[in-house]
């Protein structure tokens, strides 16, 4: 397993090399950013079938990724496989043309997809999700590589994979405490690692970058936590010492444990004194019966604040984690649009979940 | 001792034409520097911009230059401290 792993553990990973250079990188993200899909073209997108909109992506950047692939896959799985590499490829740019602490920055915000590959692995074994599924999921943005990946989705059972992965930093808590079913558990364990491990390469932020790179990460944290909290405030769950472990620490304005121990209503007066009510108070109803419209007015406050920081601090990190999150979000419309035209939902509920700025 | 006299009896080190001739001198050692600083971060960015997209060429080399006018600037102010 020692010659697939391209790069050395966390723990010997020194901080990387070389100066920020922030003009080129931040000039040539946002010409990378001006190439995304502009939100006149969700409209026609909509009215378009799979082939059709693949058709229309392969005249866009996802033009190499289309051709390579289709000789493989057709329909809405091509145009999957085709997003997720894209989504991979143009990370690993982004890593290619950065240095220093912007480069260190990146790299380390971009373990979310080693996690991510990772539940996806797990949760395709004990679901007993074929290889092909699997792979269809796999985004191959952080270390491992997606021939790592694939030769662990081959792999018989959850055992093996965990072996493979001894390797990493996510080995002690995988070996230790998953048993093959309490999946929801070692997600959360796993999301709780990934923040912690973040906070910890920011360190007690000194330099510009390193704090508003903290400040996006607990935005973050705190929409996530939020979203948590109304999914377990409606299910009516109440106990303090249920709630409080499925929390992420670090956010920037929430205080988790005082608003875990609030009943509904209170919850949701609470929250009318934070700065994201404004974005959410328009989804705030009594009767709210689904989380998706929170979950994406979170998204789209999230999506907007980057912007307006990215533009407060031109030549910084932000920028480019603007880029970072416009470009996730735009490969999560388009994969709405494929898989929601391909289930032949109607038009009105595929709008709905998208997010368009 | 001797050298010491030597400086003594042919007055300061540096007299109006040496001033002159290092005023000169700073002008364009520092504007030369402040362009070629400017320069390197336009340059950068222009270099960025165009990896992505050739069309920027035009709009990167007219940038990139615009800070040579301080050092054109330098040339000029010691030119004129020469010549005065």
């Amino acid at each position: 397993m020692d010659k697939i792993w391209g790069k050395k553990p966390r723990k010997s990973d020194k901080k990387k090399k070389g100066t920020s250079n922030y003009a080129y990188a931040v000039t040539r993200v946002r010409a990378m950013k001006s190439k995304l899909l502009p939100k006149e073209t969700y409209p026609r997108l909509m009215n378009m079938g799979v082939d059709e909109i693949t058709r229309f992506i392969q005249e866009s950047e996802y033009k190499n990724d289309i051709d390579e692939l289709a000789m493989k896959y057709s329909g809405a799985d091509l145009a999957e496989h085709a997003l997720n590499r894209n989504l991979a490829l143009t990370y690993a740019k982004l890593l290619l043309i950065t240095a220093g602490e912007p480069n260190y920055l990146i790299s380390e915000y971009l373990r979310r997809y080693d996690i991510w590959n990772i539940k996806t692995l797990l949760r395709g074994k004990q679901y007993n999700a074929s290889l092909e599924e699997i792979l269809e999921t796999l985004i191959s943005a952080g270390e491992l590589t997606y021939t790592t990946l694939s030769e662990l989705a081959a792999m018989e059972s959850y055992e093996e994979i965990i072996e493979a992965l001894n390797e990493t930093d996510y080995y002690p808590l995988l070996q230790e405490e998953y048993d093959g079913t309490n999946l929801a558990y070692i997600e959360n364990e796993l999301d709780k690692m990934y923040y912690s491990g973040l906070f910890g390469v920011i360190g007690k932020p000194r330099s510009k970058d390193r704090k508003l790179f903290a400040r996006f990460i607990k935005l973050e944290v705190d929409a996530k936590n939020m979203g948590t909290l109304f999914r377990l405030k409606k299910a009516g769950v109440e106990q303090l010492d249920e709630i409080m472990p499925l929390m992420i620490e670090g956010g920037l304005e929430l205080n988790t444990e005082k608003l875990a121990s609030l009943p509904y209503e209170e919850f949701v007066e609470a929250l009318r004194k934070t700065r994201y009510w404004d974005a959410i108070s328009g989804v705030m109803v009594p009767d709210m019966d689904s989380l998706t419209g929170l979950e994406c007015r979170l998204l789209k406050f999230s999506l907007e604040s980057a912007t307006t920081y990215s533009h407060v601090s031109p030549i910084s990190i932000v920028p480019i984690m603007d880029y970072i999150i416009y470009k996730n979000n735009e490969v999560n419309n388009l994969r709405i649009i494929f898989r929601g035209k391909e289930a032949g939902l109607e038009d009105e509920l595929i709008k709905d979940q998208l997010v368009v700025i | 001792m001797v050298a010491g006299e030597a400086v003594m009896m042919s007055g300061p080190i540096l007299d109006a034409a040496g001033m002159k001739a290092l005023g000169a001198a700073l002008a364009i050692t520092v504007t030369g520097l402040a362009s070629a600083w400017a320069e390197k971060e336009i340059g950068t960015a222009a270099i960025g911009a165009m990896a992505e997209n050739e069309g920027l060429f035009g709009k990167g080399l007219i940038l990139t230059v615009i800070p040579e006018t301080i050092v054109i600037f330098g040339l000029v102010a010691s030119l004129l401290i020469n010549s005065a």
